[in-house]
């Protein structure tokens, strides 16, 4: 069970500085909000202000203090709650939105507007070398224009697929340097990489933090297919889901941005997907 | 009675810190919160090591004037066998009447009618369960008029007469004494120590004048020296802290049986 004072990772008000991005930053990169809320819910419990029992209910310990992030007060005023529901609600929070939109604007996560902007344009560079094709045969014209046209598409793709990316060149170094870090001893790291659902070299992360088998059951594992928003960006894809469900995406440092599989940065932090 | 040394209540809530905290020599857990076909992990672990688990009631409401729920103590029975629990307890107190159920436990007026009526209860509870029974003493914010006996009286006869353990909760005592004026000593001094069963302490505040058993606040110096009052008499078997809500922090559970530890010396 976790129940060591980390103060580095606890997000109560210290003395010094954290580091920036901050862990729920990074996780909210890697999974999503669920990911993020995943982390509020473990670095409050290492900083001893919650509990969760052997059935994976989550209370309190003692009055809330000051100096939490907003994802971090959302959890507390939502307790007491099972693990699951308390991850569910705190990832579809105003809180999280706040995060992932806090993101944008300090470039790390590619805004939903430009994403759906280039999905756009990728569509319209289809439709155009698909009409040239069709004009190839239908006019008889040189077998080159067809070739020039799909030749064409394939470079567009390819162009716009990396501005589409859920995560910015800087997102994704960061989801790289999370890599670096997430180790047993780094706990909130570990789940901001790895996720509640998530192994560490074969170790369940919830194994690793002493969380009950019964209280992981408790996690909710969300197909991609479940999503509310599937086209989201990186992190707005995942919605509330625990996150290392929507891990292996495509893409933080993937190539293409196939789908809007969102949550990309799974795959920087080896795999995540799946969470097993 | 078999000593039981110092135990702490088991909740859901703080499972993992009751199995972790040092020194926990037996448990409580409230007997209408489980299911003896599904006990919880933690409870089953807890048995497995050899921690006594001790079920208490708070629904025979033995001392109403409707007979006992034979259902109610057909499940307490059961869960003292499926515990192996050397004794099982509820509360002297009545919590429905006229098919309503207060949600308290309600003190009994002290008179000799309503013992004869607690009395028939507990004979009867008593022959349907498979352990010996251990009856609470309650907090009271009222005390019904026309009373006969004192508190303390008042047990020392119904363990006369059914032969029943007493619980006694400090706590309640403390409150008795800060709410209705009750003598501590004397309650004391009265009640058959000998058959003492084990002791509940608990934390409470006060409010508007009032002290109020809350089970959800740290345990007052003055809680612990009712304690220290009946150590001074007798050895209790067994010694409880009841935490029901505001659950703090595990070093604070553990320092509040060390205070307690403390007290038995």
């Amino acid at each position: 069970m976790v129940t060591q004072w980390t103060p580095t990772s606890a997000g109560s008000a210290g003395s010094t500085p954290e580091p920036w991005p901050k862990p729920e930053e990074q996780a909210f990169l890697v999974g999503g909000p669920g990911r993020a809320a995943e982390v509020a819910v473990v670095s409050l419990v290492e900083a001893g202000m919650l509990r969760i029992s052997r059935e994976g209910h989550v209370s309190a310990v003692g009055r809330p203090g000051h100096g939490w992030s907003p994802l971090q007060a959302h959890v507390l005023r939502s307790v007491p709650r099972t693990l699951g529901e308390l991850v569910t609600a705190t990832a579809g929070s105003d809180e999280a939105q706040w995060l992932r939109r806090h993101l944008i604007d300090r470039g790390l996560v590619t805004s939903p507007e430009r994403r759906r902007a280039v999905r756009r344009l990728r569509l319209l560079v289809l439709g155009a070398a698909a009409a040239a094709v069709i004009a190839m045969f239908a006019l008889a014209l040189p077998l080159q224009v067809g070739f020039g046209a799909v030749i064409g598409w394939a470079v567009c793709s390819a162009v716009l697929g990396r501005l589409a990316r859920p995560l910015t060149r800087r997102g994704r170094d960061e989801v790289v340097r999370l890599k670096g870090i997430a180790l047993p001893r780094n706990r909130i790291a570990l789940v901001a990489c790895f996720g509640l659902l998530g192994r560490f070299g074969g170790t369940r992360v919830t194994d690793v933090l002493g969380i009950a088998p019964a209280a992981r059951e408790r996690l909710q594992r969300r197909t991609r297919a479940s999503r509310s928003d599937g086209s989201a960006s990186c992190g707005g894809g995942c919605g509330s889901c625990s996150s290392s469900s929507c891990g292996g995406g495509s893409s933080a440092n993937g190539g293409s941005d196939s789908g809007g599989s969102s949550c990309g940065g799974g795959g920087g932090c080896g795999g995540g997907g799946g969470g097993e | 009675m078999e000593k039981l040394g110092v135990g702490i209540g088991w909740r859901p809530e703080i499972d993992l810190t009751v199995e972790r905290l040092p020194g926990v020599d037996f448990v409580e857990v409230v007997a209408e919160n489980l299911h003896v076909g599904h006990l919880p992990e933690s409870v089953l672990l807890l048995r497995e090591r050899g921690v006594p688990v001790l079920p208490h009631a708070v629904s025979l409401s033995l001392g109403g004037a409707e007979p006992v729920d034979a259902q109610r103590v057909a499940h307490l029975g059961a869960l003292a066998e499926a515990l192996d629990a050397p004794l099982v307890s509820d509360h002297v107190c009545f919590v429905r009447a006229g098919g309503l159920d207060s949600g308290h436990l309600m003190p009994l007026p002290r008179t000799r009618d309503a013992l004869d009526v607690l009395v028939a209860n507990v004979k009867a509870a008593q022959q349907d369960l498979p352990v010996p029974l251990a009856l609470e003493n309650v907090a009271a914010l009222l005390d019904w008029p026309d009373g006969e006996l004192t508190e303390g009286q008042f047990l020392a006869e119904l363990v006369d007469r059914t032969d029943c353990h007493l619980l006694v909760d400090v706590a309640n005592l403390y409150a008795n004494a800060r709410n209705l004026g009750t003598d501590v000593a004397r309650f004391l001094d009265e009640i058959p120590l000998e058959r003492l069963a084990y002791v509940h302490v608990a934390g409470g505040e006060e409010h508007q004048g009032v002290y109020h058993d809350t089970h959800a606040h740290a345990v007052l110096p003055e809680v612990l020296d009712v304690l220290a009052q009946l150590r001074a008499r007798v050895d209790p078997p067994g010694v409880l802290l009841e935490r029901d809500d505001d659950y703090p922090a595990d070093a604070e559970l553990a320092g509040e049986l060390a205070a307690i530890r403390a007290v038995l010396g």
